[in-house]
């Protein structure tokens, strides 16, 4: 091999290494960017106490029920969170005030390893929000990105619920 | 030994110095490496460019945890190792312009040497991913395993590398002589569907080929130029090729015990722009023999209705086809190569066969336009009853000023084993037959040990690498 094949070589692959680097944080920065996209436009609202079925798992669906403030019950559903794996959405089932369920209405399924990924962890999120009763729960480890929409969509339902 | 032609003309070579002749052999030298460089330039560009797909994706990130570092390293992997076959099946596809540029058999080479780590970088995506997921989830990998059987396309991913293991095994040296070569070629078209079938893989396993993407688009151009390639040089080539000049058997002779030419008559055979030296893959299509192909050198230049190879029974194949009927039909893949004039690199030309080896170079003589005084040719056979051909050559010999040397006689056993034992006695050596080597496009063609050994005595006398030419009969 050629001095200039070797040199060719390394420079037109240290060009091309450098373009993709460049396209690689760009990319970070724009999903750093999204994951703060403020929540959709359902809300929860007070009203009637008759907790029914829970909504179609469709993002942009809005609850059905509601409860009223203090001891709040019915579901609620979160906002959407962005995250460059997929959007994640779930939906708090309340009673009395208490959360009594989890529901994941939307998960991270930008691809067939996301889907693995988030099927694995949403069990995990739920139950640790239902016993610790909020959204302060730890990431489940290697489902950083799910966790953590996970735990916003949660939070902004219990906002929601007025618990 | 006989020496016949004209004298060397060592006298008056200061006229000759740089002829426009030279400068051509030069100017074509030059313009060859130019391609050959970027072509290898752009081998390694295109494993970075598989590498920068990884980095596009904001791989560059996904090193922080050591499962993350695992799986991203198992990707990166899985990116070039891909890229590295998809090369491998470029060069394969016999691109008319790699075969001008390198010749097949260097194409073919650097195929080989791209194999195993294809095959390793492809384990090591398998391995570490399931690694790399085990950790993720807290199971170990063997646990793993199931959970990503359970992702879509990746059960046929697992069949791509079990057909992909099989046809690298069956392709180490010490495998494929076990196998005909046949064999050993319906064994190797299952890279195809290996390769194929981990392509759904790709797409929707990883984010990094999302539907839409100019990363997808890459990396589906990449297929289609690599099994375009070979649907159209391998596959429609050929065939329109064979279809439009119509070969068949016009006569077969036998030159020699265990030697026979085989005349085929077709048309306009002048379009295949051969030049002499040159290979075509045959396929005589009898009953016997249509399942075998032969890479097989015309053994003169053809007329634009006649061609002439010349075959030693070598294997049962070649044997069978040294009785194919007069009228069979002959189907051809080619012409191929680069052991013609177009290789030429230095001013002088020194040719050195042995047995059938004479083949080509006899069509090379008969083709290439040398001066007076520029060729010196050495013709090596066992026994008398293999000098075929080399009334031929000696007679292009005469007429063209080259000078021939011949030996007959068993190999020595002395230090010289490529030449008969008297010669090596009285202290014939490599460089005693071509004065000029160093300054000589030395083309040998043979038997691979013979080949082996004068290459070797030629490296030794100094001639550099790129002014060898070498033929061999091995596939």
């Amino acid at each position: 091999m050629s001095v200039r094949a070797t040199l060719g070589g390394i420079f037109a692959s240290a060009a091309i290494l450098g373009i993709g680097w460049q396209f690689g944080s760009a990319a970070a920065h724009t999903f750093a960017t999204q994951a703060s996209t403020p929540p959709s436009t359902t809300t929860g609202s007070t009203g009637t106490d008759s907790p029914t079925a829970s909504a179609a798992p469709a993002p942009s669906s809005s609850p059905p029920v509601s409860a009223s403030a203090g001891s709040a019950s019915g579901t609620f559903i979160g906002a959407v969170e962005s995250t460059r794996y997929g959007d994640v959405q779930v939906e708090i089932t309340v009673a009395n005030g208490k959360i009594t369920d989890v529901t994941a209405l939307h998960l991270t399924d930008r691809d067939g390893r996301s889907v693995q990924i988030s099927n694995r962890a949403a069990p995990t999120l739920r139950s640790e929000v239902i016993s610790s009763q909020s959204a302060r729960v730890d990431s489940v480890s290697g489902a950083t990105y799910t966790s953590d929409g996970y735990v916003s969509s949660v939070q902004s339902a219990i906002d929601r619920a007025g618990l | 030994m006989i020496v016949t032609g004209r004298e060397p003309a060592h006298g008056n070579g200061a006229a000759w110095n740089v002829t426009d002749h030279e400068r051509d052999h030069r100017r074509d030298y030059r313009r060859r490496l130019r391609r050959s460089d970027a072509m290898v330039a752009g081998l390694w560009a295109s494993a970075a460019a598989a590498l920068a797909l990884f980095l596009a994706y904001g791989g560059a990130g996904q090193f922080g945890t050591v499962s993350d570092a695992v799986t991203s390293l198992g990707v990166i992997a899985g990116l070039v190792g891909t890229d590295f076959v998809l090369v491998m099946i470029v060069l394969a596809a016999r691109i008319p312009l790699i075969d001008r540029t390198v010749g097949h058999d260097r194409a073919i080479a650097v195929h080989r040497s791209l194999g195993k780590p294809a095959l390793f970088l492809l384990l090591a995506h398998a391995i570490l991913l399931i690694v790399g997921y085990g950790m993720a989830s807290g199971s170990n990998p063997i646990a793993e395993f199931g959970p990503m059987l359970a992702i879509p396309d990746l059960p046929l991913a697992f069949v791509g590398l079990g057909l992909l293991i099989v046809v690298v095994i069956t392709s180490l040296v010490a495998v494929r002589r076990k196998f005909s070569y046949e064999g050993w070629h319906l064994v190797h078209l299952l890279s195809y569907v290996a390769v194929l079938v981990a392509v759904p893989h790709q797409l929707s396993v990883g984010g990094i080929f999302a539907g839409g993407s100019l990363e997808r688009a890459y990396w589906l151009a990449l297929y289609i130029v690599a099994f375009g390639a070979i649907a159209t040089f391998r596959v429609a080539e050929p065939l329109v090729s064979s279809v439009r000049h119509r070969l068949r058997v016009g006569a077969v002779t036998q030159i020699a015990p265990g030697v026979v030419s085989i005349e085929m008559t077709g048309r306009r055979l002048r379009r295949l722009h051969y030049a002499g030296g040159q290979f075509f893959i045959w396929r005589f299509w009898t009953g016997r023999t249509w399942w075998h192909s032969h890479p097989i050198s015309l053994s003169s230049v053809p007329s634009d209705r006649t061609a002439r190879i010349t075959v030693r029974n070598l294997g049962t194949g070649s044997n069978a086809i040294s009785r194919v009927p007069v009228g069979t039909r002959v189907w051809f893949e080619g012409p191929y190569g680069i052991f013609t004039d177009a290789g030429r690199t230095a001013p002088k030309l020194a040719i050195a066969v042995a047995g059938i080896g004479i083949t080509p170079v006899r069509a090379f003589l008969e083709d290439s336009d040398i001066r007076p005084g520029e060729a010196t040719i050495l013709l090596r056979a066992s026994t008398p009853e293999e000098t075929y051909l080399w009334d031929e050559v000696i007679e292009l010999a005469r007429h063209k000023g080259a000078t021939v040397y011949t030996m007959v006689g068993r190999r020595s056993t002395g230090p010289r084993g490529w030449m008969p034992a008297n010669d090596d006695r009285r202290g014939v050596t490599l460089s005693s037959i071509f004065p000029d080597l160093t300054e000589s496009d030395l083309y040998i063609c043979g038997p691979t040990a013979w080949l082996d050994l004068v290459e070797a005595e030629a490296l030794a006398d100094g001639i550099p690498p790129h002014q060898l030419h070498t033929e061999r009969f091995d596939w």
